[in-house]
């Protein structure tokens, strides 16, 4: 087997387990996008434009409060802000890549791609040139995959599901073991911890704004913890 | 509001979404980021998932609900617990949504 079809299915591998969480996400999404009035068509093609879980449900979630088209939209971008913070993750990695290979890791730079991909980056590559960028590729396209599909089955059979099942709740269930995985420092511990305090106490906030300013806070108090850290080892 | 309305901004979403994806992979990809830019980068994924875990599990329609009879708190421990001995993704999910269904039993 090829090297570049290894780290690719490698990729693939490493991404599966985390679609227990996106696939019922996916159909939430799905049911919710018909239940608010999408049509079929247009709730499918968002999952291909968009391609991004929470700020799809926030739409959903907003077209059902009979939001405005303007707070939705700017909602929506505030909240997929964050994916330039990836883009700035995963810079270093991919720079050397040639225009089309980082456009179509730009449109598959999720959430659940960004989470696994990131780990292979911390790991050597092998001997040879560096492959990783099919690991990459594995990840991003399985996921945008079950996505599509996901979407469809949530257009398709969602309807039909128990409510009582709460499948959605597979949804901070995935993001808490992402968590655990990405936090391994104090600095990490830190920005986790003031996101999660913060959005709470800026629950209150209109248009889901509470999330965003939540997010930044935790930015700052991880960038804060690092820099105090760097310090004491500079000073010791 | 008209679906052409709402074609056209999921178009604009999804349009800038992918410029926020590439921004720093293609627009500006010659640049080396500052130094604190890359600190906070480095926090924007435990930043981002943690505060979308709180708010799904304590806020509800814009108000933060802490109730000790709440069985999906109680789960998410359970699976918080989990994640951190095992390092499991499909675990945690596993053991998570059992003890979401045992927690609706009892309490």
């Amino acid at each position: 087997m090829g090297r570049r079809l290894e780290e690719f299915l490698a990729g693939c591998r490493d991404e599966a387990p985390l679609q227990l969480g996106v696939i019922p996400f996916g159909m939430l999404y799905g049911i919710g996008a018909l239940a608010v009035g999408m049509p079929v068509w247009l709730a499918q093609l968002t999952s291909m434009l968009v391609f991004a879980g929470a700020a799809q449900l926030v739409i959903v979630q907003m077209l059902g409060a009979a939001a405005g088209v303007l707070p939705i939209g700017l909602t929506a971008v505030l909240l997929n802000l964050r994916h330039m913070l990836y883009s700035a993750s995963v810079a270093e990695h991919v720079r050397h890549l040639p225009r089309r290979w980082r456009v179509l890791l730009a449109y598959l730079l999720t959430d659940e791609a960004y989470a696994v991909a990131i780990l292979r980056y911390a790991r050597p590559t092998g001997p040879g040139p560096d492959l990783r960028h099919w690991y990459f590729l594995g990840c991003g396209l399985t996921l945008w995959g079950c996505w599509q599909l996901s979407t469809a089955l949530g257009i398709a059979f969602g309807a039909r599901i128990p409510p009582e099942w709460d499948i959605d709740f597979a949804v901070p269930l995935t993001f808490i073991a992402l968590l655990t995985l990405l936090v391994k420092e104090r600095a990490g511990q830190a920005a986790a911890l003031v996101a999660a305090l913060a959005v709470l106490a800026l629950a209150a906030l209109p248009y889901r704004l509470g999330l965003v300013l939540a997010i930044v806070l935790g930015l700052l108090a991880g960038a804060a913890v690092a820099r105090r850290g760097e310090g004491g080892d500079e000073r010791g | 509001m008209s679906v052409a309305e709402l074609v056209a901004m999921l178009a604009l979403v999804g349009a800038l979404t992918f410029l926020f994806r590439y921004a720093m992979i293609g627009l500006f990809a010659g640049r080396t980021l500052p130094r604190w830019l890359h600190s906070l980068c480095r926090h924007i994924a435990p930043a981002s998932f943690a505060a979308l875990a709180a708010s799904e599990l304590f806020i509800h329609a814009g108000e933060v609900v802490f109730a000790l009879t709440a069985p999906k708190p109680w789960a998410a421990l359970v699976a918080a617990v989990v994640a951190w001995r095992s390092g499991n993704v499909l675990a945690t999910i596993a053991v998570g949504m059992a003890a979401l269904y045992l927690f609706k039993a009892l309490l």
